[in-house]
């Protein structure tokens, strides 16, 4: 089954005198647990790919369909309400709120989603224990390791339950154990829970677990292939 | 975790901003509040001066007497009406008098001055000249008795000697004059006082004698037991000239005052002017001196009273220059806690543009992740608003001790500015207005400041674009 639909996805820059074609035409779907990683060099296109996936970004022309809604239409609060419960976001800088604990930054999603004080804290728990954290509930994101605040990020991604999660360069800040610890849970998570991951990276670790690697290359596709992933 | 939480664990994330804003904000409520409370004091003073303990705050004229204010415009003012109007509820008290002025002559020295005819017992209730009755007066002669009897410390005789022909009412202004202690000194103070006795008593009721203020008797040379001659115009133009013993001597605060002042009984002062029954003013205090109370008194006195010719003015309207004076003092004090907020809202304003500018990555990562902007810009205003709060609650903490040290102890000005004052009509002091609702109208105005400071970097907010947000 189809999560997302890109149809001849295009973002055009104007905001300096040249115009930037960033995405050129890019037509791609997604199914139900997949584990993609985008690659390309710097300035191909995959973050500005991602953003208009995770519907931080519009594209200048072309259509985004998640789970049968046209994102690239959805305006203002609507647009936010459906990342809320469709999408979950890592990022590279982890960017946690720095004033809540693991246990919180976790609970912040559900909180905002309205789910009931008590229901919260037991899943923040449930997901904070899944990734490793189980001790470490209360402590701040200063008090915390990269990689661990990564699996927090994680965590919090996952707290929404959405229909996927967009992890941009999730592992370029990490050391090599942190981003296999990482790269562990997230494939354990695909596994078992069927969740969709699409990356963007550089980080060759990441392209040898994706089942699926796309290649961008000034914003176009230029390669789309499935493999095995490496153990 | 709710959106105050977040807010109030985000202003200690940056402790030193924190810190820097709110007391940016605490002394601007401070100083807000000593210069109002300085100017309101100022004010306080100026009716206690001239309204509370002279004109009283509503009084009863000749319907010409305020353009005209001479003996033709005087009224008969027979004891029942007194009587009557004391029985007014709220009326503290009731006080006829007659003004008018003579020349006023011992020896050679003649001065213009303003005799004032009073009842010695009802005038207790208002001017209450017995209290400005001089006790003490610092002499040369004191002096040197003083230090022959050498039970005084050096330094305090030194002092003394800045004090020579300064008069007194009480022990407690020769301690402040003294700058000394008037519990720990009061071995010291007894010796002086009974050193500096000056003789002099108030008036009685059918006294002939009259009380002289400090600085006419000073001028004139006089002191008890003399004979003062008056001479003036009385009623209708007649020729109005006494005799007259001096009982006591006055001081007054208002140096104007201190000057030119004669207190004699109202029989006396009538049978001077030829004025039979009549008075110029009667002067009355009231129990509730707020505006709304002294106009519900101003009706019901003038249903009270059924003579046409006659009128009821509140001190507002028998004193307008007094009033004009407060009036465009405020407007300039006004002005200047404009500025003074004008500057602050440019301080709080930058640390909230400061601040927005510092998180606008972290905005980003939230309204990505999920959170609607109006949330965002509810923890934003707490934010502020808690710095608002945290400052105005600290400079309307700080200022309440020196609004009830300054208050009760106010500070007495020196130099070319008391003499400003001074020439003004008013004693040369600078007291602090007591706590009221002008403290809670500082920490509203900055608070609201905070909350319109937040303004533009709400709508910064509003327009944010979460792809540029995490870019930045």
């Amino acid at each position: 089954m189809n999560v997302i639909e890109l149809k001849n996805v295009e973002k055009v820059y104007n905001d300096s005198e040249i115009k930037v074609h960033a995405v050129r035409g890019v037509d791609l779907t997604f199914e139900q647990g997949e584990f993609t990683a985008i690659v390309g060099p710097s300035g191909s296109g995959k973050t500005t790919l991602l953003n208009m996936l995770g519907g931080l970004d519009k594209p200048t022309s072309g259509e985004i369909i998640i789970g049968g809604t046209k994102v690239s239409e959805l305006k203002g609060s609507k647009l936010i309400d459906f990342r809320l419960h469709n999408i979950g976001f890592v990022f590279q800088s982890y960017n946690l709120i720095p004033v809540l604990s693991a246990k919180e930054n976790v609970e912040f999603i559900m909180e905002m989603q309205g789910v009931p004080s008590k229901q919260r804290y037991l899943r923040a728990k449930e997901l904070l224990e899944s990734v490793g954290l189980g001790d470490r509930l209360d402590s701040r994101p200063n008090k915390l390791s990269g990689g661990q605040q990564q699996r927090v990020a994680v965590a919090r991604a996952l707290a929404s339950k959405p229909k996927f999660i967009l992890a941009d360069e999730p592992t370029a800040n990490l050391d090599t154990k942190s981003t296999e610890n990482l790269l562990d849970i997230m494939e354990k998570l695909n596994h078992d829970a069927g969740m969709t991951f699409i990356f963007s990276t550089h980080d060759q670790r990441v392209v040898n677990k994706a089942h699926r690697v796309i290649l961008l290359e000034d914003g176009v596709v230029t390669s789309d292939e499935r493999q095995t992933p490496h153990q | 975790m709710n959106l105050l939480k977040i807010a109030w664990r985000n202003l200690w994330r940056n402790k030193r901003r924190t810190a820097i804003t709110a007391s940016s904000i605490l002394f601007a409520v401070f100083f807000a509040i000593i210069m109002r409370a300085q100017q309101l004091g100022s004010y306080g003073h100026m009716i206690k001066n001239a309204i509370e303990s002279y004109s009283g705050f509503i009084q009863i004229q000749h319907e010409n007497y305020q353009d005209d204010p001479s003996l033709e415009n005087t009224f008969d003012c027979p004891e029942e009406l007194i009587s009557n109007l004391e029985k007014v509820q709220g009326v503290k008290a009731v006080v006829p008098r007659v003004e008018t002025f003579a020349m006023t002559s011992t020896g050679t020295l003649t001065k213009g001055t303003l005799v004032i005819g009073i009842d010695p017992e009802k005038e207790q209730k208002l001017s209450n000249p017995e209290n400005l009755l001089v006790r003490y007066r610092i002499t040369p002669d004191v002096i040197a008795r003083l230090k022959e009897k050498n039970q005084i410390p050096k330094e305090i005789i030194d002092k003394l000697n800045g004090l020579i022909n300064n008069s007194y009412t009480s022990t407690g202004t020769i301690a402040m004059n003294l700058e000394i202690d008037k519990e720990l000194n009061k071995e010291y103070l007894d010796i002086i006082a009974s050193a500096s006795q000056f003789p002099g008593k108030y008036l009685t009721k059918d006294d002939i004698g009259v009380l002289v203020s400090d600085r006419l008797s000073k001028y004139l040379i006089i002191s008890i037991g003399d004979t003062l001659v008056l001479m003036g115009q009385g009623f209708h133009g007649s020729t109005a000239a006494g005799l007259y013993p001096v009982r006591g001597i006055v001081k007054f605060a208002n140096p104007e005052l201190d000057n030119k002042l004669i207190y004699m009984t109202l029989p006396v002062a009538q049978s001077f002017a030829s004025l039979g029954s009549n008075v110029t003013t009667i002067a009355i205090n009231l129990n509730d001196n707020s505006d709304e109370g002294m106009i519900a008194m101003q009706a019901t006195l003038k249903g009270m009273i059924l003579s046409k010719e006659l009128t009821v003015k509140t001190w507002k309207e028998f004193n307008k220059i007094l009033m004009q004076q407060i009036d465009s003092d405020n407007q300039t004090g006004k002005a200047f806690l404009a500025l003074l907020y004008f500057i602050i809202f440019f301080g709080i304003f930058g640390t909230v543009l400061m601040m927005i500018h510092e998180r606008y990555h972290e905005f980003g990562v939230v309204v990505s992740i999920g959170m609607k902007k109006t949330k965002l810009m509810f923890i934003i205003v707490f934010e502020m608003f808690f710095i608002g709060v945290i400052g105005v609650l600290s400079g309307m903490l700080i200022s309440l001790p020196v609004l009830y040290y300054y208050h009760f102890n106010p500070y007495r000005l020196t130099g070319d500015m008391a003499q400003i004052i001074e020439d003004m009509g008013f004693e040369a002091i600078m007291p602090l207005a007591w706590i009221d609702t002008y403290i809670l109208w500082q920490g509203f105005v900055v608070i609201l400041m905070v909350i319109l400071s937040c303004i533009y970097p709400l709508r910064k907010v509003m327009k944010l674009k979460e792809s540029e947000a995490l870019r930045a």
